[in-house]
């Protein structure tokens, strides 16, 4: 080896890194368009989808009876009417279903985290919860026919509905609160119980707070996910073309049920209220995604 | 505080409650809704939201029965779920809806007990108050008017007649100019109630053999789904034929051949069919008007339609609540009357004036 006294930027130990082979170089650019190929396989649908979604539907829902009137007393062919009693079904049915699964998923998570430990118990419930998320939704409705409208002699009901939900939502509820409960760091509940605060008290002012808009989060995100649930509502709800406040008894509609409805309406007003109400649904998820987002921002515990 | 950022977001999930809340409505006058008179002698009230289901054949007249309904009793309202007849039936029994929709009677056996008992121990009667002519629609270039009997029209569905200028067609057709053409029938791949009919009229009068029930069991040409499927179809290729619901056959202007059933040729309009109508016979007892459907296939008056659908709407003679026997009487009152205005709109038949009094007495009888 000379040395080229001449050159005074070269270093004086060669670096790490020297040129790249030819073959790495070839492996480097086939997996680069491997990934980048992989992104567009699944960015294409998801486009393709929204794209068909808003072109098709966006013109109906531009219409202000869209979001203030039903369907009640118009004529499969006859156009005008509106969403707002699939979109109340829907929103009413997740309202429900979160009232019940959001304590439940709660309590379930805490147990497990803060005063289950390893006991037989946490065990059986751990491997319940993993049974429940594994459940077909359309398992989950029938499962609550036999049990609430056959066995019970309850009617087919907007409760019902809910009740099948709860059945999908909670298992989700304990898995992400459960992930954010055993993030919360430990010296936090030490510090707690120096200061000879019970652990209930502990787990109410300094676990939760800590962990909420994790919790809050996987909440809102679930309840998104329950919401499009077409299964139970098939099974469960009768359709209704008119607005149905009450969620015990009658037939109430709800956006996966009245695209359902409408899909076997071979007009094109029954083909534009297909289109508005999926775009609706998609809406109404969005809004909730986004509000998990503002949720978890504003609740964020302060680092500072 | 932490407490108050807490605070905040349950104002929001509150706020957002309160929009929820905000008043929608049921009313669609404004979107051409309602055009029909209100009657005079309805007696409004009871339940306001009647819950009903069944065949998806009788879905359009429900809906411009409902119309009516919501003109005469503002207040009332009716949702009708088309899952087909065996749903209907089945939750029905069930005491899931009020009443159910049927493309054929309740059978003896288990569903009349089960209907039975879920009226409380009274007979659950069959109401035919949908009757949705099946039109033999056709496309063949030239020829715009056609006559069939059911034996020709057994013929042609079962394959033994092929071509348009067979003797049998000309022999009905005298001065009709038949092409030497293939004729290509189109049936329905799917199951339904119009080639159960259809199947059954064929049976009934024109000596076919190869039995009836929802699939098609002709045995030639192709199948399309649905209604909309083979009339679309038929409309697009010369030489077609099919049998069809008449709104169907007039959407896509199909030529629609008349019926000979040995009293002169009969054309498909409200009024022949009204005629098969009334003369159809009731083999139910008292106000269970289960019809004789072999009295309207096989009927020999002059001028009737024969090729109908007749669907029922499934009742409690007694049984129901105060309320809901209200609700339901004034429906079916509608329905029998003003509600009939829009009916040929949807291609259905109005019913004639003797068959409509057999029906709002047994109506008036629902206690």
């Amino acid at each position: 080896m000379s040395t080229n006294l001449a050159d005074p930027t070269r270093l004086a130990t060669p670096p790490t890194f020297q040129a790249v082979s030819l073959s790495r170089r070839i492996k480097n650019g086939f997996a680069t368009t491997l990934v980048w190929g992989a992104f567009l396989i699944a960015i294409i649908p998801l486009v393709w989808v929204l794209y068909t979604v808003i072109q098709r539907g966006f013109p109906v829902i531009l219409d202000g009876d869209w979001w203030q009137k039903s369907l009640s007393g118009l004529l499969a062919r006859q156009q005008g009417g509106g969403a707002y009693h699939a979109i109340y079904g829907t929103l009413v049915q997740g309202l429900v279903c979160g009232i019940i699964s959001v304590p439940i998923g709660i309590m379930i998570a805490i147990y497990l985290v803060e005063y289950g430990g390893r006991s037989k118990l946490a065990k059986a419930t751990t491997f319940m919860v993993d049974i429940l998320t594994g459940v077909p939704s359309i398992v989950a409705a029938l499962f609550v026919y036999t049990v609430w409208i056959t066995y019970a002699g309850m009617g087919r009901s907007a409760f019902a509905v809910s009740i099948a939900l709860v059945l999908l939502m909670v298992p989700v509820v304990v898995r992400t609160t459960e992930e954010m409960l055993k993030i919360v760091p430990d010296e936090l509940r030490e510090a707690s119980y120096a200061l000879g605060i019970p652990k209930w008290k502990t787990i109410v002012k300094i676990v939760i707070p800590t962990a909420l808009s994790g919790i809050l989060t996987g909440i809102m995100l679930a309840l998104a996910r329950v919401m499009g649930e077409t299964a139970p509502v098939l099974v469960l709800a009768a359709y209704a073309p008119f607005i149905n406040y009450n969620l015990f008894s009658g037939p109430m509609a709800s956006l996966p049920l009245m695209m359902v409805n409408e899909r076997n309406n071979p007009t094109q007003a029954g083909f534009e209220r297909l289109w508005g109400a999926a775009i609706t649904l998609v809406l109404i998820i969005t809004l909730f995604n986004l509000l998990a987002t503002v949720i978890s921002r504003v609740l964020a515990p302060k680092t500072k | 505080m932490k407490i108050q950022r807490h605070g905040a977001v349950l104002g929001l999930v509150a706020a957002s409650a309160l929009l929820l809340g905000a008043c929608g409505s049921d009313n669609n006058t404004g979107a051409g809704g309602n055009n029909t008179p209100a009657a005079s002698d309805v007696a409004c009230g009871g339940k306001t939201k009647l819950n009903a289901e069944g065949s998806s054949a009788q879905k359009n007249a429900i809906d411009a029965f409902v119309q009516a309904y919501k003109a005469a009793c503002p207040s009332a309202d009716l949702a009708y779920n088309p899952s087909g007849s065996g749903a209907g039936v089945k939750n029905f029994n069930a005491g899931q809806v009020d009443f159910g929709g049927s493309d054929s009677a309740l059978k003896a056996g288990a569903e009349v007990e089960a209907a039975t008992k879920r009226c409380q121990g009274n007979p659950a009667w069959n109401l035919p108050l949908v009757f949705g002519p099946v039109a033999i629609g056709y496309k063949v270039s030239g020829v715009d008017s056609l006559v069939l009997d059911a034996k020709t029209t057994a013929a042609i569905f079962s394959g033994a007649v092929k071509k348009w200028n067979d003797p049998a067609i000309k022999a009905l057709n005298g001065s009709a100019n038949l092409p030497d053409k293939d004729i290509a029938v189109i049936y329905r791949s799917d199951e339904s109630g119009t080639t159960d009919n259809f199947q059954k009229y064929l049976t009934t009068a024109g000596g076919w053999t190869k039995g009836d029930g929802k699939q098609f069991k002709g045995g030639v040409g192709e199948g399309k789904e649905k209604s909309a499927g083979v009339a679309q179809a038929v409309g697009s290729i010369d030489g077609a034929i099919t049998y069809v619901e008449w709104s169907f056959a007039q959407d896509n202007k199909l030529s629609i051949a008349k019926i000979d059933s040995g009293a002169g040729a009969v054309e498909l309009n409200a009024e022949s069919a009204g005629k098969a109508i009334d003369g159809a016979k009731v083999k139910g007892e008292g106000n269970d008007l289960v019809l004789d459907l072999n009295s309207i296939y096989g009927t020999k008056t002059a001028g009737a339609y024969p090729l109908l659908l007749a669907t029922y709407e499934i009742v409690c003679s007694k049984g129901y609540d105060a309320d809901t026997a209200k609700a339901v009487k004034a429906f079916l009152t509608v329905a029998a009357t003003t509600g009939q205005a829009q009916l040929a709109d949807a291609g259905y038949v109005p019913l004639p004036k003797a068959f409509q009094e057999k029906l709002l007495t047994a109506v008036k009888a629902i206690a």
